[in-house]
């Protein structure tokens, strides 16, 4: 494995009495791209937003390039180079497409000392990212309340490709795309990934797990239940994984 | 539909507030004798310098997706310690600056630091403690009259000093300063919420407050400055208010918080959030304002205003539902 840029050391997370994680051990190096696979509440999310700095562990450490990390909320861990995609998407559909693409990131000039919105500056960088990435909205200046849900995912996917960082979550980025967008989707993380930055990408869909991931990483009842190399296991064996019919429970795995 | 028509048509929905002040003023100054005058024109906007200040503030915290019910008694509360202060008869100290001036800086900045802390108390609480923005300043709109009442003691401050009242008095093309202090307000204001990244994050955060916090925008800090101008914004319509009548009285101000709320929202706000421009409510501030002079130049009883205003906030919401589907055919 290349050299790991974020360590995961027996994280944990209660709600009060539940224990959504009971102690998370697992690395992402450099580059590689992670799978992160498990059923519906086996922690998935919750462990997506310790690290995305929306919650904090109740327990356990992390190492984020060698380095202890706890990021308190999500601005810090940006600032640290980490960009997430939820689930549910984070647009405001309120404002334009070129708002959304920037927000809290806007280039800004200075006029008497006040930091101005320096918009067609955005535009001109909107409408080049989403050119490269071959997507199609009409006006970069239509409220994305008027866009269809594939155009407003592929904004989101844009947004990170974009920002980069050093390490990418994705939080089912594919829900609300189409064969053809998923399958650029799934180019768009390589291409990331290549870049020397690490990606998890949690999925329902083995196939794309299949497709795009060096590892496959299975959480099963909040704890890690399988850690392998894609090309060293099958989509039945991490389906026996998640449903716990080998290794119930026994924590990492080889 | 032709690019051009459409783009036509979003440019009429987007000012419609606008469109309509100008139909308005039409249709008076063409069946209302004696209403196409510039000098009734100029008491239109002298008359709606304290209502627009005010609404100002409210729109702030109703387009981030809160709420400040606080505004008309802040203003009330800042007005009665201008009044108090400043006022040489009735309740009045009358304190004396020297040199004179020194008067106007120190009763603006008392007026708004007033309205700033009260602004910082109920962004504190909304905020921080996680409590619904309507209940705060509820109780705010209630306690803070309550201290007005209590520090007059229900009696008057008059004759301001006339340092200060000279802002009401003194003119530049045919307005006093205090319209003019309202206009700037409005400028500054607007030019805060559309060109800067402040306002354009209270907008995205009045749209989507999760999304603007995942993206790394200090929500909280945000809306506690929205809060505090509010306060503070409402601080310097009392210290208008206190130039205009020339002191305070306990219940200064009754009923401008409902003629603020008809103003936005007829000005295009929505009271969900995210949505409204303050240009909007300067003109929704006018409408108001043009229809009082109406109905006051027509000699009809004053008490037919409230149902007028009523009538138009249930209009604007009306017309702010067919905009909605109207924009949904256009994209």
């Amino acid at each position: 494995m290349s050299e790991p840029l974020l360590v995961l050391d027996n994280v944990t997370k209660n709600y009060g009495a539940i224990e959504a994680l009971k102690g998370i051990s697992f690395s992402i190096g450099k580059g590689e791209v992670v799978a992160l696979l498990g059923d519906n509440g086996a922690g998935k999310s919750t462990l997506v937003k310790i690290i995305a700095g929306g919650l904090e562990p109740t327990s356990g450490r992390m190492l984020f390039e060698g380095k202890e990390f706890l990021a308190r909320s999500p601005a810090e861990a940006k600032a640290a180079g980490i960009e997430t995609v939820y689930q549910d998407l984070s647009l405001c559909t309120n404002v334009d497409v070129v708002a959304n693409f920037f927000m809290g990131r806007e280039i800004t000039r200075k006029v008497l000392g006040i930091p101005v919105l320096d918009e067609r500056a955005m535009e001109a960088v909107v409408g080049k990212a989403l050119a490269s990435a071959g997507t199609r909205i009409p006006s970069l200046r239509t409220n994305v309340e008027h866009l269809s849900g594939g155009q407003r995912q592929a904004i989101e996917l844009n947004r990170f490709v974009h920002w980069g960082g050093k390490l990418v979550l994705l939080d089912e980025p594919f829900a609300a795309l189409g064969v053809e967008q998923t399958r650029r989707g799934l180019d768009m993380i390589r291409q990331v990934a290549s870049q020397g930055i690490g990606v998890v990408i949690i999925t329902h869909i083995m196939q794309q797990a299949f497709q795009v991931a060096d590892r496959i990483v299975v959480i099963r009842q909040g704890v890690v239940a399988g850690d392998v190399a894609r090309n060293k296991t099958s989509p039945d064996a991490v389906i026996n994984m998640i449903t716990g019919e080998t290794l119930a429970g026994a924590g990492p795995a080889g | 539909m032709n690019p051009r028509t459409r783009h036509a048509l979003e440019f009429v929905l987007d000012n419609l507030v606008w469109f309509m002040l100008l139909l308005v003023l039409v249709v008076f100054s063409l069946f209302i004798p004696n209403y196409f005058q510039l000098g009734i024109f100029a008491n239109i906007i002298e008359a709606s310098s304290v209502l627009g200040v005010m609404s100002i503030g409210l729109a702030l915290v109703i387009i981030a997706g809160h709420m400040d019910l606080s505004v008309e008694s802040v203003a009330a509360l800042s007005a009665m310690a201008v009044g108090i202060l400043f006022c040489s008869s009735g309740i009045g100290l009358g304190v004396q600056l020297h040199p004179e001036w020194l008067m106007v800086p120190v009763s603006l900045l008392l007026a708004l630091a007033v309205g700033g802390l009260i602004g910082a108390f109920n962004g504190y609480l909304v905020v921080k403690v996680k409590m619904s923005a309507f209940i705060i300043t509820l109780a705010s709109y209630i306690w803070v009259r309550g201290l007005v009442l209590v520090i007059s003691g229900g009696r008057s401050a008059q004759d301001l000093a006339p340092a200060i009242r000279w802002f009401g008095i003194q003119r530049l093309i045919g307005l006093p300063l205090t319209a003019w202090i309202a206009v700037a307000c409005f400028v500054v204001f607007s030019l805060i919420m559309a060109k800067t990244p402040f306002g354009r994050h209270l907008v995205m955060i009045g749209g989507n407050e999760t999304a603007t916090f995942r993206a790394g925008i200090r929500v909280n800090r945000n809306l506690i400055i929205a809060f505090v101008l509010a306060g503070a914004i409402a601080g310097l319509a009392g210290w208008l208010l206190a130039i205009r009548t020339s002191g305070a009285t306990a219940n200064l101000g009754v009923g401008l918080l409902f003629n603020a709320f008809a103003a936005v929202v007829i000005g295009g706000v929505s009271l969900k959030g995210g949505v409204g421009t303050l240009p909007g409510v300067y003109a929704g501030v006018l409408l108001l304002s043009a229809i009082n002079t109406a109905i006051n130049l027509m000699g009809l009883p004053a008490n037919f205003t409230q149902v007028i205003h009523g009538l138009l906030v249930l209009a604007a919401v009306l017309l702010d539902a067919f905009k909605q589907t109207i924009r949904q055919r256009l994209a």
